[in-house]
């Protein structure tokens, strides 16, 4: 980014700042006890670029590129950088030398879904702002190799309805930290589908701040690791005010020496009454040497709520896997049927079905190493 | 058409069936009664393949072949059918999609042509409506959800499907009320045909009222311990169990 514009300079050297006092984040800090950041980044390729670029960019988005920050528009310098940032993303903000925002202006609809692809790797920070009443589907895909950070904020503005899918395929040795802050503002609905087919340590951070009544925010996901993977899914919903709503659901298949975590953490503030979650995490251990740790967590402050979690780890129903092989199903195809049909709830999360069809082609890509004990 | 011989199967190390031996030939119907805990449901078990039931000592042959040296879904496309107790329910498979796998599995095994999903389709609904099997049922995630008898019913519909040699029917009548039952009772009948053996394994004789068995065997303590026709059924619901298992003795 443009070391001439002012304005962005002090958010990343306050972000330095913060980052020098937080540190790399490390196993005796709670949200961080079961992946180990530091072990994984010795020896992982940290000599590269990062390069991000968009599909057809549709009608009526902004795209800015943060590289050029002096000439950022208002909207930009209003937003970037003021969400509330931990460490990984405060050296995503004080070390980007690239990034990307975009915009879907007040009470603009957009068909067409807006695919961003990372290649290379290193440190990327984004932006997306969507005004009052404005709609948009964000494909982010990759990237596949090396250590890479990623700090995205996202602003949900009134009635504006953001879905967001995150593709992250195999991606063998690399490290990958993201980390999505997102503030939803009144009626404003935010829905994030996480697709993670594996790599050495991979880590999404989702930050939500349901800010407004009626805001409500929608999260979903399907890790399919095969041996030596690790793949982290961890949450923070606040629900800040009342009549807010909140749904998470994550499922996981872990084969070989593979790891799935899920850490989430719901917190309903002091007089976020009628506030609604639900929470579901559960992994399919596809053998002994596979390891799931999932933890769900309520702090609850108000009164009239419903919130509702629940976790489940365990391997395939042997009756389940006996019905279908009685009824002349090879073993093979009755496991693979029975993966599927375990997986199916959270990738049916995603309403369009030409997007729900990609994900379900990685899945099958990614489902051969996954299905090995 | 299946020959069982001095038959012993354990379950973790506890011997259940404890010298079982039962033959039963193509176009007949034999019925296996027998109290709680007498191996019933482990002799389904054991001849549909299940892991966990060994077979100690004795011999299973069907149609001239080991049986026991078969996997579960070899079984079932040479012409196996257990049509279970209690059928489970798969969450994310639909029942048609399921049983379009199913019937596919077997043809292609048998080294048939598989079937596209319309002529599936067509065939499920011509053999679903006889047995009040609705469309809306077919479209549902397998067995989620259905009462006791519409998944006792699905298991019959799958037996018509499927055309199996051999059917086991292990207390297809437990949790049908009695419409259900005849409804079951008919399209089991239905499938009674000259190349195509039963063993219907009941706990009373209520359901043999609607299938006449041409045989019926009392299991107790894991061994076949009477012998008879039809009106066995009858002495059996006169008297009690206890009448029988205790002359045996």
């Amino acid at each position: 980014m443009n070391a001439n514009a002012h304005w962005l300079d002090e958010r990343r050297a306050e972000a330095a700042n913060r980052f020098a006092a937080l540190g790399l984040p490390h196993r005796r800090i709670e949200d961080w006890k079961y992946s180990d950041l530091k072990s994984a980044l010795d020896g992982a390729n940290d000599d590269g670029a990062v390069a991000w670029t968009v599909g057809t960019l549709p009608e009526g988005v902004e795209l800015f590129d943060l590289s050029n920050a002096s000439a950022a528009p208002d909207w930009v310098k209003a937003h970037l950088g003021t969400l509330p940032q931990n460490a990984m993303a405060s050296a995503s903000l004080a070390q980007a030398r690239t990034g990307f925002a975009l915009r879907a202006p007040k009470g603009r609809a957009i068909a067409q879904p807006l695919s961003l692809t990372f290649a290379g790797h290193g440190t990327v920070r984004g932006l997306v702002v969507l005004e009052d009443g404005a709609a948009l589907t964000l494909i982010e895909i990759g990237p596949g190799v090396g250590i890479s950070n990623l700090g995205v904020e996202i602003v949900v503005g009134a009635n504006a309805q953001l879905t967001h899918i995150r593709m992250a395929p195999h991606a063998g040795a690399a490290v990958q930290v993201e980390e999505y802050a997102a503030t939803i503002a009144r009626d404003g609905r935010y829905c994030a589908h996480l697709f993670n087919g594996g790599s050495k340590l991979s880590r999404a951070e989702f930050q939500i701040a349901l800010a407004g009544t009626g805001a409500s925010a929608h999260l979903s996901g399907v890790s399919v690791l095969g041996d030596g993977a690790h793949a982290d899914v961890t949450t923070h919903i606040v629900h800040a005010v009342g009549h807010t709503t909140s749904t998470q659901l994550f499922k996981h298949v872990a084969g070989g020496k593979s790891r799935a975590v899920y850490q989430g953490r719901i917190t309903v503030e002091q007089g976020a009454d009628k506030s609604d979650s639900r929470q579901t995490a559960k992994a399919l251990l596809m053998g002994e040497r596979a390891e799931a740790d999932l933890k769900p967590e309520l702090e609850i402050f108000a009164d009239d709520v419903k919130c509702a979690h629940g976790a489940a780890v365990g391997d395939l129903d042997a009756n389940s896997l006996f019905y279908l092989r009685a009824r002349g199903i090879p073993e093979a195809e009755a496991r693979n049927m029975l993966v599927r049909a375990f997986l199916e709830e959270a990738v049916d999360e995603i309403a369009d079905e030409t997007i729900r069809a990609s994900v379900w082609q990685a899945v099958e890509d990614a489902l051969p190493k996954a299905m090995q004990p | 058409m299946l020959e069982i011989k001095d038959l012993h199967v354990a379950v973790d190390g506890k011997e259940i069936l404890k010298g079982l031996t039962l033959s039963i030939a193509a176009g007949q119907v034999h019925a296996i009664m027998g109290p709680n805990g007498s191996g019933k449901s482990t002799l389904s078990y054991v001849l549909a393949g299940r892991a966990g039931y060994d077979v100690t000592s004795g011999s299973i042959t069907y149609n001239g072949e080991d049986l026991t040296a078969l996997a579960p879904e070899q079984r079932a496309s040479k012409g196996v059918f257990l049509a279970m107790q209690y059928p489970v329910e798969i969450p994310g498979v639909t029942t048609l999609t399921f049983l379009k796998t199913a019937l596919n599995a077997q043809r292609r095994a048998r080294g048939e042509k598989e079937v596209d999903a319309m002529t599936v389709l067509k065939t499920v609904r011509a053999r679903a409506a006889a047995l009040k099997v609705s469309e809306e049922m077919l479209k549902r995630a397998l067995n989620v959800g259905f009462s006791g008898g519409e998944k006792k019913r699905l298991e019959i519909l799958q037996m018509s499907l499927f055309e199996p040699k051999l059917a086991i029917l292990d207390e297809t009548d437990s949790g049908l009320d009695i419409d259900a039952l005849k409804l079951v009772a008919e399209g089991v009948n239905a499938l009674r045909s000259p190349d195509r053996a039963m063993l219907v394994i009941t706990h009373y004789q209520r359901l043999l009222d609607y299938i006449v068995p041409d045989r019926i065997h009392v299991l107790a303590k894991g061994r076949i311990v009477a012998e008879g026709g039809k009106e066995l059924a009858h002495e059996l619901e006169a008297k009690g169990y206890e009448h029988i298992v205790g002359k045996a003795a």
